[in-house]
């Protein structure tokens, strides 16, 4: 969590040249500091309203140098830079967007009604900016009124990675109990799909049981995957082929991801399952077994485990990963068409998907021809 | 939102700044265009194309850095002296800039001839000088400290170079020489040409820089001369380690590095010719040596043995070439190794790599070959009694190149000790941990020791070397003397009551023999030691083990997946 270790607003004085007017905390940008650095703080024209975040001495500075000219300021202008300052370690770039906004309401209010060149109006400057730096190390928030028209709004906002693209055969699953939600934050599309996404229904089996257009679902659960509300898992049949990965030994050495799936995949009512069952069943998920040998192999560990949410559960922390079936047509004779979907890109599950027909269709059509090999990974 | 790293190709731009007595001078920049401030004005100044308004959409967009003018990026990369020798970074908007600003100590001196009739002038004085690398603001960490170490290289051999024989201050010169002929000229006949392509040809050191950044964006591979004596060599790890469009991070591929064993091997990446082609002229005879030694199937140590070379430099000089993309780190190829198909191959049918493949072995096609890794197969599997030597030996050199291509996957058998829980305490709530939690770690890394002779993963080889320190206690042979109850008892103290007591009631624990082994080799029942570990370790045959594990199979879970240190090599970005 970047801390704002300091807050400070710097300005050309006509006779003194670029200073610190006020920072809080006092004296915390050294003389020697702000030598360094003032000329990526008070700039050239070249440089003004743009967002610069320099590091020097252990520290980042970042600030948005802003230029009003008039002839009525000396030297025919106002040049200024409302800025933040925290270790050189941290990532500033959530505080960009906030820099920016307070550059630009210092202008608003400048060009208003002369707030920072009047000398008096410029004193408030200093316990808005005690007010500022406080709130937002301590909520991340900050609402302030400056005077009868103008009120600042401020809100840190985290940056994550873009998500992945959400395909029609991909299933949404919650991360947490769907419980926690509070529907009436998200929007329209949303709150119609929500009772949908119930960990196994796909996305275009959504889209047709919701009503919902196909990519109005992939857009929304592209946003639900953006805030990790949900992440994506594939199909489950059980004709399906699972293997463990290296991960699945965190269920032995973790007890927080032990007791976490002890609890997921245990069945309604029944007392939870035993730590070896579990281990035991995800370890018989092998190359080359479906879902229903498993089921006929380990009856008896299963007996207080739902397989469903066992392999769910297995995706979500990655403990297991799924074998897809690719068919590649490798001979073919001159006169007939390129293969389409046949050409080792296209899973199963994305051509019945697209096609409409289904797996033990597809199984038969592909099983008995020549010319093509299916590839599993 | 983090770029992917292996696009950072074409946002890059490298610009050499200097302070002195001169004031603060942009020396040379490239890409070197400069666009006008307005679009539609490209008719006059530094127009490049014949599609100004498309051309110039396009570099705005990729080289947003080139909207800077010569004079402020001047100003802003000629820092002030009390932050050389550091680390410099400034982020302007969308552009992050990245340089290692250097003091210059002492100005040269320039011996004014004696007989010189002209008043003495004092030679203009460099202060400082930074090499900056402009990239995208949002480029990874990792991408923006690897550009700052090369400007630290750079910046080294120039301030070397610099104190020898002034290179820098004579290269300096040159280029704001042409840069004053060529403004005189632009005031002269109003037709504005690009200074920096007028130095380029005459001076070595924009020739290096160009060259640097034109590596940067193309292999990630960087080697320069400067001033055709100081080699500066870098490579940029995210544009090397690259498999299928992801790229391997740096700080992973170093966790991997030092977690490699003895029993490992390395794997070539290219052919023996031509990397020794690659190599400088005067590179390590123990680099050479290994190169002409290795072989998929030899594991470290036999490498060590074969190329007369430590054991850790081994270690060392494969780091090296992992590290610069040359190599890569498998399990030594075996008949009893078990591959599968990798879940990140490609294996579509118009891929170049199905192309290769075809011309590299006739006759056969890529997606066939893969289709046969769909299940895991050992490499026995695919023996033939009927069929020619040359077809095996062909079907290894299939195996390699898909290795090498990173399109299989190599599968360990583990095994974790986890006993019933106990039937008649229904109140008893929390079970025992696992051993895993409990046995304390016994560091299995790697060693600094040698061990000698140990087994390849043939089983038909005859063991007779000692066991490493990191295997168990060496127990005297023969019965039940009363010293091998004891140790075993010892061994067996880590379990909990119940544990003991289920292991002991099983019939094969009524052997003795069975008995001690089994708790010699208690501490690798964690599910982190695959087979063949264990059986390096303690000097024991696949068949020893693997009816071991099936006498007290009641009691321990078996799985197969990837060794997950070297994981990494074929799955990036896990």
């Amino acid at each position: 969590e970047a801390n704002r270790e300091c807050i400070f607003f710097s300005e050309f004085h006509p006779t003194l040249g670029p200073k610190i007017t006020y920072q809080v905390p006092e004296e915390y940008i050294s003389r020697e500091l702000f030598d360094t650095v003032q000329v990526y703080i008070i700039t050239k024209p070249e440089l003004q309203n743009k967002l610069i975040t320099v590091t020097a001495m252990g520290k980042k500075l970042i600030g948005c140098p802003v230029c009003i000219e008039h002839k009525k300021y000396s030297r025919n202008a106002l040049l200024f830079n409302l800025g933040l300052v925290c270790d050189a370690q941290t990532n500033t770039c959530a505080l960009e967007p906030i820099v920016k906004k307070l550059s630009g309401y210092l202008t608003t209010l400048e060009l208003e009604s002369g707030f920072i060149s009047n000398e008096e109006s410029k004193q408030k400057l200093l316990p808005i900016l005690s007010t500022l730096l406080e709130e937002l190390n301590a909520t991340g928030a900050c609402t302030l009124p400056i005077d009868e028209s103008n009120t600042i709004h401020l809100k840190l906002i985290q940056l994550r990675k873009d998500p992945p693209i959400v395909q029609e055969y991909d299933v949404p699953v919650f991360t947490q109990c769907k419980d926690h939600f509070i529907k009436s934050q998200w929007d329209l599309t949303t709150q119609q799909i929500l009772p949908y996404i119930d960990g196994f229904r796909h996305i275009q089996k959504i889209s047709a049981e919701a009503d919902v257009e196909l990519n109005l679902v992939r857009i929304a659960v592209q946003n639900l995957l953006y805030y990790g509300v949900v992440t994506l898992v594939s199909i489950f049949q059980y004709s399906n082929v699972y293997c463990t990965t290296p991960k699945v030994q965190s269920l032995i050495d973790d007890k927080s991801v032990q007791d976490e799936c002890l609890n997921y995949v245990t069945k309604q009512g029944q007392k939870r399952a035993s730590l070896r069952d579990v281990f035991q069943l995800y370890c018989g998920l092998s190359p080359g077994t479906t879902v229903r040998d498993l089921c006929s192999r380990y009856s008896q560990q299963l007996q207080r485990v739902d397989e469903r949410r066992l392999i769910q559960f297995g995706l979500m922390k990655s403990l297991i990963r799924r074998l897809q079936k690719y068919p590649v047509k490798v001979i073919r004779d001159e006169r007939s068409r390129l293969p389409r979907l046949y050409t080792g890109c296209h899973s199963y599950d994305e051509i019945c998907c697209k096609t409409g027909i289904s797996y033990q269709e597809l199984d038969e059509r592909l099983e008995n021809d020549p010319n093509i090999v299916v590839c599993w990974k | 939102m983090i770029e992917n790293p292996c696009t950072v190709s074409h946002k890059t731009a490298v610009i050499l700044v200097t302070s002195g007595s001169r004031g603060n001078k942009l020396l040379f920049r490239y890409p070197f265009q400069r666009l006008a401030e307005c679009p539609s004005s490209l008719t006059g100044s530094y127009a490049v194309t014949s599609h100004p308004t498309l051309h110039t959409f396009l570099i705005e967009a990729v080289l947003p850095s080139l909207r800077f003018s010569d004079i402020i990026l001047a100003t802003i990369l000629a820092t002030k002296s009390d932050i050389c020798g550091k680390k410099f970074e400034l982020k302007i908007d969308n552009v992050r800039f990245v340089g290692h600003p250097t003091l210059l100590q002492h100005p040269p001196i320039i011996q004014v001839s004696k007989t010189d009739p002209s008043p003495k002038r004092e030679m203009p004085t460099m202060i400082l000088f930074n090499v900056v690398f402009a990239l995208r603001a949002n480029a990874d960490p990792s991408v923006i400290s690897c550009m700052h170490n090369l400007s630290r290289r750079i910046a080294i051999a120039l301030q070397h170079e610099e104190r020898r024989c002034q290179y820098l201050t004579r290269e300096a010169k040159l280029m704001l020489a042409i840069q004053d002929e060529i403004t005189t000229m632009t005031e002269m006949d109003g037709s504005p040409q690009s200074p920096f392509r007028q130095i380029l040809p005459k001076c070595k050191l924009a020739r290096d820089l160009k060259e640097a950044y034109d590596s940067l964006c193309t292999t990630g591979v960087v080697r320069l001369h400067i001033n055709n004596w100081l080699e500066v060599s870098f490579c940029l790890p995210h544009k090397i380690h690259r498999i299928g469009g992801n790229y391997i991070p740096p700080e992973a591929l170093e966790r991997s590095l030092k977690a490699i064993r003895p029993y490992h091997a390395l794997l070539l990446l290219e052919s023996e010719k031509a990397l020794l082609g690659q190599l400088p002229l005067d590179c390590s005879p123990a680099m050479v040596r290994l190169i002409k030694t290795c072989s998929a199937v030899k594991n470290l140590q036999q490498l060590a043995q074969d190329a007369d070379l430590a054991l850790l430099q081994i270690f060392q000089i494969a780091a090296h070439l992992v590290y610069w993309g040359k190599a890569i780190i498998i399990y030594p190829l075996c008949e009893n190794n078990v591959y599968m198909l990798s879940p990140h191959a490609n294996i579509c049918l118009y891929s170049s790599l199905a192309e290769q493949f075809s011309q590299q072995f006739p006759g056969h096609d890529l997606p066939s070959m893969l289709a046969k890794f769909s299940l895991p197969v050992s490499l026995a599997e695919f023996r033939n009694p009927l069929e020619a030597p040359a077809q095996e030996a062909q079907l290894i050199q299939m195996v390699v190149w898909m290795l090498q291509r990173r399109l299989l996957i190599q599968l360990h058998t583990y095994v974790c000790l986890l006993v019933p829980p106990s039937e008649d305490e229904p109140g008893l709530r929390d079970e025992d941990p696992p051993l895993a939690a409990r046995v304390g770690g016994r560091s299995l890394s790697t060693p600094s020791a040698l061990s000698f002779g140990s087994p390849t993963s043939s089983d038909d080889m005859t063991l007779t070397s000692p066991s490493m320190d990191n295997s168990s206690a060496e127990l005297l042979p023969g019965g039940d003397s009363p010293l091998n109850k004891r140790m075993t008892e010892t061994l067996l103290a880590s379990l909990s009551e119940h544990e003991r007591q289920v292991i002991l009631n099983i019939p094969a624990a009524q052997n003795p023999e069975d008995l001690r082994m089994f708790a010699r080799l208690l501490h690798y029942f964690r599910g982190h030691h695959h087979l063949e570990e264990i059986m390096y370790n303690e000097n024991m045959r696949r068949s020893q083990l693997k009816t071991l594990f099936d006498k007290f199979r009641s009691v321990l879970v078996v799985t197969s997946h990837e060794d997950p240190i070297i994981s990494i090599f074929q799955s990036p970005m896990e």
